[in-house]
């Protein structure tokens, strides 16, 4: 586990220097995003529209749009002072029972540990809660956002909720299509009850199974076995070969008749001038061979003297 | 200390002192500084044509061959009257315009011709355009097969070119070009032809850019071609122990696997007289349309 997070639990005059780790995670296989025409991965581009080119984090700042492109702009250090994550402090404001809270305010959980000499101030926290049976209510900090947590003890370890605020849960009320009034037949209501007693066992988390993810690791394997798999090109090797290729090919297309074979040097003899150097050019293309390492064949030409001294 | 031996020759109705005459320059294959000043004369013509218009730099091993050397862009003196420089960047560079010129860089041993690939006269618009073909073998026996397959490649997209040795380990690519590319949009189709023959055949050529990961490849710098760099001029010397000389080869001897050290100073002007300057032979092209497609993508 990697630490997400150092600062302090904080409430009166205790201060319990922690680290946090995310306690869950999340299994889902990922996928990449793969260009169904050559196999690569897609890249993902920050992009200027107005400049046309692609922008570097360093020159990306944060602008609210206060109204349609109008912003204004805050850099790191302004929006953390704000949130006060320079204080790096998990503020407990009062403790409640944990039923009090219903399960749709909880976000996301952290362990907390104890962080540098702190190990004897995080039991006395640990113990006190313990006894009490109550969870603390705090604010944080976390990555410029400023989130409301249940501090609570799991086991023997310190944990943190994020919860909503209650302004970001929205009410029942807005769903649709909710009946008015129950009116329901009593005798389907005794066999929903039924239904439910028979139903009805302890929570056993570990039976639990994500059957989607099991099914799509299977198919994954069987796929590779069977070497049905896609594999991205090497970017740039097959880009110059095809492009070489396609580049061929467009030449083939308006070349001349081939001359007969022998070369550049007799097709393209004479010294014609700068200005028509199409032409020559297109009937060297023409004399085109296959190449063939040719060590000791002999000599078209039977000028053999120019080489010896 | 022996007693120096100086004369003085005229050439060209100018005078040219020559000092050392008898010494040695390329030991193993003989050749006398007096010898080379003769091979340098036959060569002129040549060598003077395809430094015409460019900035020089040349190699000088006072010693031969085989003993220190150090490179030359600035115009040694005292000079000659005769010798006309090109002011360039706090540099005098000597303008290889005559024999009398090529003469006194030869008897100051300037074994090694180096040449802008820019024109002193439009820096921007090259006129040809090169592949260097480097091995990182000090003897590549593949390197006239990979030169082939360089050349094939370019046919097959109707470039017409000339292998060059360049008279040491490597082949050059050379393509005359009309002046509508700039070195930049001629380095994008050299870097779409390299990264193409490398990918196409891994185990012959590599882009790679650090020598220490080029195991036993042959690298195609396409990364040469700049304007204020050179290459080997053709039919420049080389200062190598068969005083090879950089050579424009037919294909056909590059197909016949030509070694590079067959083409020397001592046959070489032999080889001219009777073949003429092979890079005369293809006209200069336009690779726009190459370029375009490329962009394309």
């Amino acid at each position: 586990m990697h630490t997400v997070w150092k600062g302090a639990i904080s409430f009166g005059l205790v201060h319990v220097p922690v680290k946090m780790f995310s306690a869950t995670e999340d299994k889902d296989i990922s996928m990449k995003l793969i260009h169904r025409v050559c196999g690569s991965n897609v890249s993902y581009i920050r992009k200027c529209p107005t400049c046309e080119v692609e922008v570097e984090w360093d020159d990306i700042v944060k602008g609210y749009e206060y109204e349609k492109g109008r912003y204004v702009l805050f850099e790191k250090d302004e929006l953390e002072q704000l949130s006060g994550e320079a204080t790096k402090t998990i503020n407990i404001l009062d403790f409640v029972a944990l039923e009090e809270i219903d399960p749709i305010y909880f976000q996301k959980t952290y362990y907390l540990s104890p962080d540098q000499a702190g190990g004897n101030a995080y039991n006395l926290l640990l113990e006190a809660m313990r006894q009490s049976g109550r969870i603390g209510i705090a604010k944080v900090s976390i990555r410029s956002k400023s989130s409301l947590a249940a501090i609570r003890i799991i086991d023997d370890c310190l944990a943190m909720e994020t919860i909503f605020y209650p302004d970001e849960i929205r009410s029942v009320s807005q769903v649709p299509g909710l009946p008015d009034s129950v009116n329901v037949n009593e005798k389907e209501l005794m066999m929903a009850r039924m239904l439910i007693e028979q139903l009805s066992t302890p929570f056993e988390p570990a039976k639990y199974k994500d059957d989607y993810r099991d099914r799509l690791m299977d198919l994954i394997q069987h796929k590779i076995a069977g070497e049905d798999v896609s594999v991205a090109p090497e970017a740039q090797k097959t880009n110059v070969l095809d492009l070489m290729a396609a580049l061929q090919a467009s030449l083939e297309a308006v070349k001349l008749p081939p001359n007969a074979p022998g070369g550049l040097d007799t097709n393209a003899a004479g010294g014609a001038a700068p200005g028509d150097a199409a032409q020559p050019a297109a009937d060297a293309a023409g004399g085109s061979e296959v190449v063939a390492k040719v060590k000791t064949s002999r000599p078209r030409k039977s000028k053999k003297e120019d080489t010896v001294s | 200390m022996s007693r120096a031996v100086k004369g003085t020759i005229l050439v060209a109705g100018q005078e040219l002192t020559i000092s050392n005459p008898d010494k040695l320059l390329w030991p193993e294959m003989g050749i006398t500084k007096a010898v080379f000043l003769q091979r340098l004369a036959g060569l002129a013509p040549w060598l003077l044509k395809h430094c015409q218009d460019r900035l020089l730099t040349t190699i000088r091993f006072p010693d031969g061959v085989n003993g220190k050397s150090f490179y030359q862009k600035n115009c040694p003196t005292p000079a000659p009257d005769f010798v006309e420089t090109e002011p360039q960047g706090g540099i005098d560079y000597v303008k290889l315009t005559s024999l009398p010129v090529l003469l006194w860089l030869g008897n100051l041993a300037c074994l090694e011709y180096h040449a802008s690939f820019d024109r002193v006269s439009d820096p921007a618009h090259p006129t040809e355009w090169v592949l260097d073909l480097d091995p990182s073998l000090e003897e590549e026996p593949r390197i006239m097969e990979a030169a082939l397959l360089a050349g094939d490649l370019l046919r097959s997209l109707g470039i017409a070119s000339t292998a060059k040795t360049s008279g040491a380990t490597g082949v050059q690519i050379i393509v005359p070009v009309i002046r509508d590319l700039t070195f930049d949009e001629l380095r994008r189709i050299g870097e779409f032809v390299g990264t193409y023959l490398s990918d196409k055949h891994p185990k012959l050529f590599t882009v790679e850019r650090l020598k220490k990961h080029r195991g036993d490849l042959i690298y195609v710098d396409y990364l040469q071609h700049y304007q204020g760099k050179t290459i080997i001029a053709p039919y420049s010397p080389r200062a190598r122990a068969a005083a090879s000389v950089s050579t424009p080869l037919h294909w056909d001897e590059v197909r016949r696997d030509a070694a590079i050290a067959d083409y020397h100073l001592l046959n070489i002007e032999k080889r001219l007289q009777r073949e003429g300057d092979l890079l005369d032979r293809i006209p200069a092209q336009s690779l726009r349309p190459i370029l375009s497609f490329i962009g394309k993508r």
